[in-house]
């Protein structure tokens, strides 16, 4: 019994893991290698959240759909319509650079929040909406344990056979001199656009994929969860949380993204299990403490880790001492 | 709607909070200007200096405004310790590292906050204050307060930057750190004295807005977002375009209820962030492209 | 480095494994809530009213043959991502065999959804207001002692109607919790009361200055303010610039207004004009007792959600006590021990229900925030009063219909 908690438990985090890795990659795509400051990542994981959510459920009153489609239909749309929301957003925002798209996307996220929270025929309002199919969710000839444990591990397996596939996709891309162009426009714009590269064009590519995957994060998180709520939309838990763990696993690094999701989800979730340890009587204290610790960890791990867990990988021309360390 | 009632109820506490996002605002755009990087604590250290005020008001028995010069010296010290022990190491990596390490240092602060002081809403006098009439304006004295401290405080940095070495170091540190450091301007103190301005700054923020409503663990953070806002809208390294961003924020907040409904009022400074960054990419005044 | 990182991950997982080892054949209850986060003000509050619940039991004989009753405080942060992180651990590391919380219906959604509805645990919200709750498909695990929003709302829209407010505008938060109320309480004081609302705008929390927003409320004349919000959050704002400004001569809250904050910060005298609605049972004796305990505690019972953040602890405990320990047969149990049949257990009672229960005779829970008869929906019909501002704070000014 003991063991089969944990167990669960360890599940649970790996899908959430997953769930964020996937944001993370897009993030990635987003930072790592076109440069592009997005701090709007909460915006496009509530679109892409949302688009699943009215595409899967049944229908109801009050509100546009649902429109009972399987869950890949979901998530496909899911996908599509985060892109489609990045398209215009890119088109205008990325002539700003770094930090000023920095604080346009976060805007654009906020506004993006108070939409979903305020127009209920859309989204349903502030209630959120609940109801969503969770796939392989249901086992019925078990007893009740095992069948949750398999309903976890179904649901894993899935989340890990997408973020497979999407890291599989990007690695590839990455590797192609699609990548390469990338990194030249992000490490000098001038050289790239006198060697007669779109640059604008090839950065707006990289926004719409990034925000697509950030897109099937959402979708991930709200079949996952049954439900999708304005209170997911925060920034702090879906946007800064991403870039802490893209940076601290080491940006321009596919599998450190990955790597940092981990490492960071684990030290957000168990920080709760050690600070647990102290007096009953500290128990509201101990959550505060925790966030303390989650801060000061942060600092600890950037303090003597800055290039990230896993530092972005030298390909092609090793001459370049440090690619990727010195843009802002 | 008659004159009176639009300067009464939308202008006038669109200045006050114009003028409380301004303080924050003028801390931002220094950090941009000379560490160049975004601050994320800000919010957070503005909440801790007004809790340290709340706390000598309680303690000594004091008006707010006495306790203002102590929240102002002992958040400086808490943000010039801040940087000695996590920013320095972070100097010569990649900015966003230490944009990452402020948002570390935000739940740090809130952490500390939450557990000195506790979660409950706080005020620095109990009661409520009904305004004064003058001559059919309808304002509170502690609003008149915050308006003259803001201009009183902001015109004194500016005085300080122009007129002083040490405030034309840091100049010098905003326009071009390379030329600055080869004419021999000590970038450790400059980086030192930006910090000492820039907690004084979030201190005095932090003391308004807790005079002007109520004090909560959240309230800074709260705040962040529209003070960025204010900021890169006034032009990033222009005090004067942090204040006149920081008014623009706080009116146009205000007014935005007579055309939009009110749920949308907190996205009435990112609209106009918006729009000012396409028509304009630096700023109402003209700031540094970053 | 890594290996300092890895040093580190391994520390939390000796932790968890420690916490994993009971210390002794302690029964668990999960106690979640939104510790850090938008409702920081209202959570210690509500987790200190249900702690005191386990504490009454553990005095009064535990649970079983004498077991302690011990709340495994977790953060949901009030979002779906730490309220289901929070759910995982209580369930899965700490072995809870139900939950209380938690505080916000987005994080109750999520942990009922990916969580206790597939481990098939008990949880019953004190807060969770959201009408989508009663919609969820929880194989009858998931309950709650704060009535949906409905019942409130249109409650309050006829006690004003016969106290004769005839004209208002309504001022709400941004949130399940404001949106669903003021819906209601629309719905019933316009088009069943014909009463006339002049204004009606939702606003976003934590700004600092609402002067505009109640001017633009204030256009139509009324003279009364509905405010559902909390009260010491965005709502005590509103109630001051409004009564500093003076756009409006009496104001009327939720429950979520009853708020020791608003007295304490702006002062009784102030509030001459001010009443609230707050959940009480038919007979509020249950309600003085769970006062008198909670003061015996240093507890506010004026906080908001106190009363039925104690109530669905002890219900809770109730129901494991019915269920034997067994943590599959809970949510039945909790259908049983307050379903208005059987010899009347008030808060506090927990000696003389263990010897009922123990007696196989049938027991009917009548708590602090009313009588918590279940429907089929895990929901329960809530009785209210209206309070006015007197000399020791809140006093009931009226019951509501």
């Amino acid at each position: 019994m003991e063991y089969l908690g944990l167990l669960n438990y360890a599940l649970f985090m790996a899908i959430f893991i997953g769930i964020y890795a996937l944001l993370a990659l897009g993030l990635n795509i987003q930072w790592g290698f076109a440069g592009l400051f997005n701090a709007g990542i909460a915006g496009f994981f509530a679109v892409g959240a949302y688009t699943s959510a009215i595409l899967t459920t049944e229908h109801a009153d009050g509100r546009i759909g649902g429109f009972d489609m399987p869950f890949f239909v979901g998530w496909i749309g899911a996908m599509i319509a985060a892109a489609l929301v990045a398209w215009p957003i890119g088109k205008i925002c990325l002539r700003f650079r770094s930090d000023y798209l920095a604080i346009a996307s976060i805007g654009i996220a906020e506004i993006i929040r108070l939409v979903v929270k305020s127009e209920a025929v859309l989204t349903n309002g502030a209630r959120g909406i609940s109801g969503i199919p969770r796939p392989a969710a249901e086992f019925p000839s078990m007893a009740q344990e095992t069948a949750y444990l398999a309903s976890q591990a179904a649901y894993l397996a899935i989340v890990v056979v997408v973020l497979v596939a999407a890291y599989l996709l990007v690695e590839r891309q990455f590797n192609a001199p699609w990548g390469r162009m990338m990194r030249a426009i992000r490490d000098n714009e001038g050289a790239a656009k006198a060697m007669g590269k779109d640059v604008e064009f090839r950065r707006l590519q990289a926004f719409i994929f990034g925000s697509a995957l950030m897109g099937l994060g959402g979708a991930l998180f709200a079949h996952f969860n049954r439900s999708i709520t304005p209170e997911a939309i925060d920034p702090m838990v879906a946007t800064f949380l991403v870039w802490i763990m893209l940076i601290l696993g080491g940006s321009g690094n596919n599998r450190g993204a990955i790597l940092g999701a981990a490492v960071v989800w684990i030290i957000w979730s168990m920080s709760e299990i050690a600070t647990d340890r102290l007096p009953t009587e500290y128990a509201i204290q101990a959550k505060y403490i925790r966030l303390f610790l989650i801060g000061l960890m942060l600092q600890l791990v950037l303090r003597f880790r800055p290039e990230g867990l896993l530092p972005e990988p030298l390909r092609g021309d090793r001459r370049a001492p440090k690619s990727g360390a010195d843009h802002t | 709607m008659d004159f009176l009632e639009l300067i009464n109820f939308y202008v006038i506490p669109g200045i006050v909070l114009g003028s409380i996002y301004a303080l924050g605002a003028v801390g931002i755009t220094l950090v941009f200007a000379i560490l160049r990087y975004a601050h994320l604590a800000h919010g957070d250290l503005a909440t801790l200096g007004a809790f340290i005020a709340l706390a000598v008001v309680t303690g000594l028995g004091v008006s707010p405004l006495v306790a203002l010069p102590i929240a102002i010296i002992a958040t400086a010290a808490v943000a010039v310790g801040i940087d000695k022990v996590f920013y320095e190491h972070l100097r010569e990596r990649p900015k966003i590292v230490t944009v990452m390490a402020s948002l570390g240092i935000a739940l740090m602060i809130r952490a500390v906050v939450q557990v000195v002081w506790g979660v409950d809403t706080e005020t620095y006098s109990r009661g409520i204050v009904r305004p004064e009439n003058y001559f059919g304006l309808r304002i509170r004295d502690r609003e008149i307060l915050t308006v003259i401290a803001m201009i009183a405080l902001v015109g004194g940095l500016q005085l300080f930057l122009t007129r002083s070495k040490w405030g034309k170091a840091m100049r010098a540190m905003s326009d071009n750190p390379n030329l600055a450091l080869l004419s021999g301007i000590d970038n450790k103190k400059v980086v030192m004295l930006t910090w000492v301005i820039v907690g004084g700054l979030c201190a005095a923020s932090g003391v308004f807005l807790g005079l002007n409503t109520e004090l909560k663990s959240m309230m800074g953070w709260q705040m962040l977002l529209p003070m960025f806002a204010a900021a890169i809208l006034g032009g990033v390294g222009r005090i004067e375009g942090a204040v006149l961003g920081g008014l623009v924020v706080g009116i146009a907040e205000e007014l935005s209820v007579l055309v939009i409904p009110s749920e949308y009022k907190a996205a009435m400074a990112f609209a106009i962030l918006l729009f000012m960054l396409l028509v304009r990419p630096t700023g109402l005044l003209k700031g540094k492209v970053l | 480095m890594k290996t300092k990182i890895l040093a580190l991950a391994a520390g939390l997982m000796t932790a968890t494994a420690l916490a994993s080892v009971p210390a002794k054949a302690d029964v668990k209850i999960g106690l979640l809530g939104g510790i850090s986060g938008p409702i920081a003000a209202m959570a210690p509050a509500m987790i200190d009213a249900a702690q005191l619940a386990f504490q009454q039991v553990n005095e009064q004989g535990g649970i079983g043959d004498g077991e302690k009753l011990v709340g495994v405080v977790g953060d949901s942060a009030c979002n779906p991502q730490n309220g289901t992180d929070a759910a995982t651990k209580a369930v899965n590391i700490e072995g809870v065999i139900g939950v209380v919380g938690p505080h916000c219906s987005g994080a109750v959604l999520a942990a009922a959804g990916s969580v206790t509805i597939p481990a098939g645990i008990t949880m019953i919200t004190p807060s969770g207001t959201s009408p989508e709750i009663s919609t969820l498909d929880d194989k009858g695990t998931v309950f709650r002692t704060v009535p949906s929003d409905d019942y409130q709302g249109r409650a309050l829209a006829r006690t004003l109607k016969e106290q004769g407010y005839e004209k208002v505008a309504v001022a709400y938060l941004n949130n399940d919790y404001g949106t669903g109320l003021a819906n209601a309480f629309k719905a019933e004081f316009v088009d069943e009361l014909s009463g006339e609302i002049t204004q009606f705008a939702a606003h976003e929390e934590g700004k600092a200055s609402y002067r505009s927003n109640l001017a633009e409320l204030a256009k139509g004349g009324a003279d009364t303010l509905v405010i559902f919000d909390y009260g010491d959050g965005t709502g005590l704002t509103i109630l001051r610039q409004a009564l500093e400004n003076g756009f409006f001569d009496k104001f009327v809250g939720g429950d979520g207004m009853k708020s020791e904050a608003v007295i304490n910060e702006l002062g009784a005298e102030n509030l001459a004009t001010f009443v609230s609605s707050s959940p009480v049972g038919e007979q509020s004796e249950s309600l003085d007792i769970f006062n008198e305990a909670f003061k015996g505690i240093g507890g506010d019972p004026d906080a908001i959600f106190a009363t039925t953040s104690y109530d669905a602890a002890f219900l809770l405990a109730l129901a494991v006590e019915k269920a034997g320990g067994k943590k599959e047969d809970v949510a039945a149990a909790m259908a049983e021990v307050s379903n208005g049949e059987g010899e009347t257990i008030r808060p506090g009672e927990w000696k003389k229900a263990k010897e009922l229960i123990a007696a196989g005779k049938a027991i009917d829970y009548k708590g602090a925030a009313g009588d918590h008869n279940f429907d089929e929906k895990g929901d329960v019909p809530g009785t209210y009063a209206l309070w006015e501002v007197g000399a020791n704070g809140f006093e009931v000014l009226t019951e509501m219909k």
